[in-house]
C-alpha cells in the first residue's frame, strides 16, 4: 500500500492536469454509456397507458384491425364473469382558444361513471358530458386548474369541458373525457380504440380469457398489457441497440486512453520500478500496483461518470422520445431511474474497461529488469521493426471484418456487423504504427520545408515515440472513425429520403388533420371534407388515403389505402424488382398489396406471398404484388388500393389527401382557397415544399441525438489528445531541455509540440477518414439493413465532412495548446540533470 | 568594458575574408585583454535558500582549458550554468565574450546560446530519435544556419564518426555517443564549451579519447573550454586548475 501511495498516488497527485484529463475522459465515456441506458428506459418504457393509474390495473385489452365495434362492450358484460367491460377511445386532439391554443395531447375516452371515485374523483352524471379529468404534468404545463375550462378540437367540431379533477403525480400528459364526449367530438360513433378487462380478485383469468375470446370475432386480439409493452420494446429493440452500441464507442476511445495514461506512467517510472526490482520487489508487485492505479482512475472516473451520465440522461431524454415518436409508436417519456443496478453496472464496467486497458502497460511495467538503460529507445526501435508484421495481421483482421459483412443477423441483431467493426477498429490499431512511420517519412520534407527545425524534431519526436504515438492516434482515429460513419450513414440516408421524397410526394397540396402522429398515422380527417376539397376550383385530381395501424404476426404495422391508379400516374414508386406500372395496374378491385422494403424484410415476405390480415370481423387474403422503396417507418407498411379497403371496412376514415391542382392553376391560390372553405376543420394545410422540408426536418430530429453522441466521443478523444501531448511533453522534458540548452528559443519549442499535435491530428484524421468510410460501409449495408431494412445509397457528404475533419483538426492543435506552453516554460537546467 | 566596443567593432568589421575564428578569438584575448567567459563576484541563492556560490571570480580565455575541481555540492555545476547562460547570478556578472548576461532577456539568453556556447554533458544527452549526424545537425538547424548537414557531417568527422552519421544513439558505445555530443558542441564553432563531467560515464580508454577532443577543441577551434571534472586525468590536461569548495574558489593553480 505504501508503495501504491508513492509510486502511484504522488506522482498522479503531482501531474494533476493530466489526472483531471484521464479521469474526465472515462467519466464522460461511462457518462454516454449511462445516459443513452438511461434515457432509452424511460423513453421506452413508459408504454403502459397512463390509464392505469386513472381507472385501475388492467387484466386484458380487447383490440381490432380497424377498431372495436362499441356493441361487444354489451355482450361481453352479458358473460357470466366477474368482470368490468371499460370502453377506451385513446386519440391525439389538440387544445383550442386562449393561450393554450394549439397544444397537442392525448384523448382518452373513458367511462367516467365507472371509474373508482379514490383516482379521479365523484362526478356528476348530470354535467359528464362536460367534465375533464387533466394528468397534472398537462395541467402544469397548460397552468389550468380545477374548475378551468378547457376547448378542444374534433374532428369537425370544437367543444368546452369543464376541469373537474386533476390526476396527481402523473408524468405524462393526458386529458380524459367521457367515452360518449370523446365519441362525439372525434366523430366516432360506435367506435371504440380497445375494451379494457379488469377482473375481480380471484377470478380464474384463462377462463375469462376463453369466454372473451369466444364472445369477439376471432380477428380480434385479446392480450394482457404487458405484452403491449413488451411489443413495444421488441419494436425498440434494434434502435436501441444501435444507440448502446455507439455510446460504447465512446468507451472504447476512453480505453486507448487509460492504456495511454498508464504506459506513460510506466515509462515514466521505469528507473523507479527498475530501483524497487532491485531491492526485491517481485513483478507481481509491480503489476499489482500499475493495475491498482488503472482500477482507481476507473472506479473514480466511473463514479464522475455515473452523476454526468444522470445529468446527460435528462438532456438526451427529450431527443430520445422524438424518435420513438417520429419512428416507431405513441410514448411519453417516463421518469430517468437510477437504479442501483444500473449504479454498480456502470462502476463495474468503467473499472473493468480500465483494468484491461491497462494490463499490456502494467505487464510490460513488471518485466522491467532491474537495471537497464536506452531501453525505451529499444521499445521504440522493435515497434518499428513490427510494424510490417503488424501490418500483416492487421490485414488478416480486415478479412475477417469483411467475412463478418457476409453474415445474416442473428436474432433480428446486426451481431456480425458489431463485431465486424471491432475488427476494423483493431485492424486500425495494428496499422497504426506503420501508418505513422509511413506517413511522417512521406511528410518530412515538406514539414522541414514549412515548419523548419520545429517540423523537423516534432516528427521525428512522434515516430521516436511510435508505441505511444500510435495509440493515440489509433484512439482519435476511432472518435474521428465514428464521427464520419456516422456522418456518411446519416448523409446517405438524408440524401435517400430525400430522393425518396422528391419522387413520393409529388402533389401539390397536403392536407392532414391536426394532432400528434405517429409512424406515418395520422388522426382521422372529418368525413365531409373530402368532397369540399374536390369541389373547390382548381383542384385537379384528389388521393384519399387511410392509413390506420393493424397487427400482423403478433407485431404492429401500418395498413395504407390510396388510389393505385394515381399512384401509378403521378408518383414514381421504386420498386425492388418488376415494373411499377405493372405492379400498380394489377391492383385496384382486387385483394392484391404492395408492400414496404422494412416490412418484406421484417416478415421474411416476397412477391407472390399471401399475406392474411385480419380486417374487422373478416381476414382477408392479400397478394402481395411487389415490394417498394420507402423510408417513412420502420414498423412497415402494406399498400392497398382504396377500393379494397372500402370492401372490408366501409367506414374506414380518411387521414391524410394529397391535392394535384390542375394544370395552369396557381397552387398557393388553390391552397388559399381551400383553408377558407375549410376553415371550420382542425386541419394542416401544407404546399408540397413545406411537406418535405417538415419531412427532412423531423428526419434531422431523429437523428439529433446520434450527433450529440459523436459530438461526447470527439470531446473525449480531444481530451485524450490533450492528455496524450502533455503526456509527451513529461515524457521528453528532458529532450526539451536539451533542446533549449542548444539553442531553441522558447517559442521554438511551443512550435514544435504544436507541430505535432497538428501532426497527430493529421494522422489521425486520415487514418480515421479510412476506417471511418470502412465502418459506414458496414452501417449502411449490414447494421442499419439488418436492424431496420432499410436500403440506404451511398452519399457521403463531402462538404459537412471536410468542415468536420477540418474542425477536428483544429481542435487537436488547440489541444496542444497548454502542453505547448508547459512544455516551453520547463527549466531546461532542472529537465536535463533530472536523471 | 564599454570603451572596448568601438575597437572590436573596428577589428570585426576590417576583418580580411581569409580570418578565422580561431585568430579572432585569439586577437580578443591578446590584443583586448578580454576574456570568452568573465565571472565577476558572483553569488548563487537558490530560492529553497541554498548558497550555491559566494563571490566567485574568475577569467576563461580563448584556447584555455580550465578545470573546475571539487567535491559534489561545492558549487561546480551551478557556476557551469551560469557560464552556460542557464541560469542568472543573484550577485555579480557574467560576461560571455563580452556580453553580461543578467541585462539578456530570454531570446536573448537563447541567442547567446546559440551562437557562443557548446554543452557537453555526463550522461551524453543525445535525442534518441535523432541520427548521429541529425544530433549533431540540430544546434545549426535550431539557429536557422545554412548548409547545416555539410557543416555537420564536417564536425562528425573531426570528432572521427563520419561512418556512423546514419546510426541511431543507442546504437552507438558510450565513448561514440560522446564524441557525437562534444561534434553537436562545437558544430557551430562556439567561442565557449561547457563540458559537466564528460568522462564520468565513461570506461578509461573512451575518457581518454574524450579528453583529447576536448584539448583539440581549444587547441584548434580556439574555443574557451570550462570543465567540471573529478577526475585527475581530465584535470591533467587543462591549462588553469580551479579548486572549489563550499561555494568559494579555495585555488588556482
Amino acid at each position: 500500500m505504501k508503495l501504491f501511495h508513492r509510486l502511484i498516488l504522488r506522482p498522479l497527485r503531482r501531474d494533476r492536469t493530466r489526472t483531471i484529463l484521464t479521469l474526465l475522459s472515462i467519466a464522460l465515456g461511462v457518462a454516454v454509456v449511462i445516459a443513452i441506458e438511461l434515457s432509452g428506459d424511460a423513453a421506452t418504457g413508459s408504454f403502459e397507458s397512463s390509464l392505469t393509474t386513472l381507472v385501475g390495473k388492467v387484466d386484458y385489452e380487447i383490440t381490432a384491425n380497424g377498431g372495436v365495434d362499441e356493441t361487444y362492450i354489451a355482450k361481453l358484460a352479458a358473460l357470466p364473469v366477474n368482470a368490468r367491460f371499460s370502453p377506451v377511445i385513446e386519440q391525439p386532439v389538440v387544445v383550442a382558444g386562449g393561450i393554450t391554443r394549439g397544444a397537442s395531447t392525448t384523448l382518452y375516452g373513458i367511462d367516467l361513471i365507472s371509474t373508482p371515485a379514490e383516482n379521479a374523483g365523484d362526478f356528476d352524471p348530470e354535467q359528464l358530458e362536460s367534465t375533464a379529468v387533466l394528468s397534472s404534468d398537462l395541467a402544469g404545463r397548460l397552468g389550468l386548474g380545477k374548475g378551468a375550462t378547457i376547448q378542444l378540437k374534433g374532428r369537425d367540431q370544437t367543444a368546452a369541458f369543464t376541469i373537474r379533477a386533476i390526476a396527481a403525480n402523473q408524468n405524462t400528459e393526458w386529458i380524459g373525457v367521457d367515452i360518449a364526449a370523446a365519441q362525439r367530438l372525434l366523430d366516432m360513433y360506435g367506435k371504440l380504440d380497445r375494451i379494457e378487462v379488469f377482473l375481480s380478485p380471484h377470478e380464474n383469468a384463462p377462463a375469462v380469457e376463453n369466454r372473451i375470446r369466444a364472445t369477439v370475432p376471432a380477428t380480434w386480439d385479446v392480450q394482457t398489457p404487458g405484452a403491449r409493452s413488451e411489443e413495444n420494446r421488441r419494436m425498440l429493440r434494434a434502435f436501441r441497440w444501435n444507440l448502446r452500441i455507439l455510446s460504447y464507442i465512446s468507451l472504447l476511445v476512453g480505453a486507448f486512453l487509460i492504456y495511454n495514461t498508464i504506459a506513460v506512467s510506466v515509462v515514466r517510472r521505469r528507473t523507479e520500478i527498475g530501483i524497487l526490482r532491485a531491492l526485491g520487489t517481485s513483478s507481481r508487485g509491480v503489476l499489482a500496483v500499475f493495475l491498482g492505479e488503472a482500477t482507481m482512475l476507473g472506479l473514480i472516473g466511473s463514479a464522475l461518470g455515473i452523476v454526468l451520465g444522470r445529468l446527460l440522461a435528462a438532456a438526451l431524454i427529450g431527443m430520445i422520445s422524438d424518435t420513438v415518436n417520429a419512428l416507431f409508436t405513441t410514448s411519453a417519456p417516463g421518469t430517468i431511474a437510477l437504479s442501483p443496478v444500473s449504479i454498480l453496472g456502470a462502476l463495474l464496467t468503467g473499472t473493468a474497461v480500465a483494468f484491461f486497458s491497462a494490463l499490456i502497460p502494467a505487464r510490460e511495467a513488471a518485466r522491467v529488469a532491474p537495471a537497464e538503460a536506452m531501453r525505451r529507445a529499444i521499445v521504440e526501435h522493435e515497434t518499428r521493426l513490427h510494424a510490417r508484421r503488424d501490418l500483416g495481421i492487421a490485414g488478416i483482421a480486415a478479412a475477417i471484418a469483411a467475412i463478418l459483412c457476409r453474415f445474416g443477423p442473428i436474432g433480428g441483431r446486426p451481431v456480425a456487423g458489431y463485431i465486424a467493426t471491432l475488427f476494423a477498429v483493431a485492424a486500425t490499431a495494428l496499422v497504426a504504427p506503420a501508418f505513422v512511420v509511413g506517413v511522417v517519412h512521406a511528410l518530412r520534407g515538406t514539414l522541414k520545408r514549412f515548419a523548419g527545425v520545429e517540423g523537423f524534431i516534432a516528427a521525428r519526436s512522434l515516430v521516436a515515440s511510435l508505441s505511444r504515438t500510435s495509440i493515440v492516434v489509433t484512439a482519435l482515429a476511432t472518435a474521428i472513425s465514428m464521427m464520419i460513419s456516422v456522418g456518411v450513414m446519416v448523409g446517405s440516408f438524408r440524401e435517400t429520403v430525400e430522393v425518396w421524397l422528391a419522387s413520393e410526394l409529388r402533389a401539390d397540396i397536403f392536407m392532414r388533420a391536426e394532432g400528434a402522429a405517429t409512424a406515418g398515422i395520422y388522426p382521422p380527417i372529418a368525413a365531409a371534407v373530402p368532397q369540399i376539397v374536390e369541389q373547390t376550383p382548381g383542384v385537379g385530381e384528389v388521393d384519399l388515403f387511410h392509413a390506420f395501424e393493424i397487427r400482423y404476426q403478433g407485431t404492429r404495422t401500418t395498413l395504407g389505402a390510396g388510389n393505385m391508379d394515381i399512384a401509378r400516374r403521378r408518383r414514381s414508386l421504386r420498386f425492388l424488382s418488376g415494373s411499377a406500372d405493372n405492379i400498380l395496374t394489377s391492383l385496384p378491385g382486387r385483394d392484391r398489396a404492395i408492400v414496404t422494403e422494412p416490412f418484406a424484410d421484417k416478415h421474411h415476405v416476397h412477391t407472390g406471398d399471401v399475406l392474411k390480415i385480419p380486417l374487422g370481423p373478416r381476414t382477408v387474403a392479400l397478394t402481395v404484388a411487389g415490394i417498394y422503396y420507402d423510408y417513412s417507418s420502420d414498423r412497415g407498411l402494406v399498400l392497398v388500393d382504396r377500393s379494397t379497403l372500402l370492401k372490408y371496412l366501409p367506414n374506414q376514415a380518411v387521414t391524410n389527401i394529397a391535392v394535384y391542382t390542375r394544370p395552369g392553376a396557381d397552387a398557393a391560390k388553390v391552397r388559399r382557397e381551400l383553408e377558407a372553405r375549410l376553415a371550420a376543420y382542425p386541419l394542416m394545410i401544407a404546399p408540397n415544399a413545406v411537406l418535405r422540408r417538415g419531412a427532412v426536418e423531423v428526419f434531422d430530429r431523429t437523428f439529433a441525438v446520434t450527433y450529440a453522441l459523436e459530438a461526447v466521443a470527439i470531446v473525449v478523444a480531444m481530451l485524450g489528445a490533450a492528455n496524450s501531448l502533455l503526456a509527451l511533453v513529461l515524457d521528453r522534458r528532458r529532450e526539451i531541455g536539451l533542446i533549449r540548452y542548444l539553442g531553441a528559443a522558447a517559442g521554438q519549442v511551443r512550435r514544435m509540440i504544436l507541430v505535432e499535435a497538428g501532426l497527430l491530428g493529421f494522422l489521425a484524421g486520415s487514418l480515421g477518414l479510412v476506417l471511418g468510410m470502412a465502418l459506414s460501409l458496414v452501417l449502411i449495408y449490414v447494421v442499419n439493413k439488418q436492424s431496420f431494412g432499410w436500403t440506404i445509397q451511398f452519399h457521403p457528404p463531402v462538404e459537412l465532412l471536410g468542415g468536420a475533419l477540418l474542425l477536428v483538426w483544429i481542435v487537436t492543435i488547440l489541444a496542444g495548446v497548454y502542453p505547448a506552453r508547459f512544455a516551453a516554460k520547463l527549466e531546461p537546467a532542472e529537465a536535463v540533470h533530472e536523471e | 568594458m564599454d570603451k572596448r566596443w568601438p575597437a572590436l567593432f573596428k577589428i570585426q568589421t576590417s576583418i580580411p575574408q581569409s580570418i578565422t575564428r580561431q585568430e579572432l578569438r585569439l586577437a580578443k584575448r591578446d590584443w583586448l585583454n578580454l576574456p570568452a567567459i568573465a565571472i565577476r563576484e558572483v553569488t548563487k541563492i537558490y530560492p529553497s535558500g541554498v548558497e550555491a556560490l559566494r563571490g566567485v571570480s574568475l577569467d576563461c580565455r580563448a584556447s584555455e582549458v580550465t578545470a573546475l575541481l571539487g567535491r559534489s555540492g561545492c558549487g561546480k555545476t551551478t557556476l557551469l550554468n551560469l557560464c552556460g547562460a542557464m541560469d542568472f547570478p543573484t550577485a555579480g556578472e557574467v560576461l560571455i565574450d563580452g556580453q553580461a548576461t543578467a541585462k539578456l532577456d530570454d531570446s536573448g539568453l537563447t541567442r547567446l546560446r546559440r551562437t557562443k556556447i557548446g554543452f557537453v554533458f555526463q550522461f551524453f544527452q543525445l535525442l534518441p530519435s535523432l541520427t548521429a549526424l541529425e544530433n549533431v545537425e540540430l544546434p545549426l538547424l535550431l539557429a536557422g544556419a545554412g548548409k547545416t548537414e555539410a557543416t555537420a557531417m564536417e564536425r562528425l568527422r573531426w570528432v572521427g564518426l563520419e561512418d556512423k552519421a546514419t546510426a541511431l544513439p543507442f546504437q552507438l558505445s558510450g565513448g561514440q555517443m560522446q564524441r557525437v555530443a562534444i561534434a553537436r558542441a562545437l558544430v557551430h564553432d562556439p567561442a565557449v564549451l561547457i563540458a559537466d563531467e564528460p568522462t564520468g560515464n565513461l570506461d578509461n580508454a573512451s575518457g581518454e579519447i574524450i579528453l583529447k577532443l576536448i584539448r583539440r577543441a581549444a587547441d584548434e577551434l580556439g574555443a574557451a573550454v570550462m570543465i567540471a571534472t573529478h577526475s585527475a586525468e581530465a584535470a591533467a590536461i587543462a591549462d588553469v586548475r580551479v579548486r572549489m569548495g563550499d561555494g568559494r574558489i579555495e585555488s588556482v593553480s
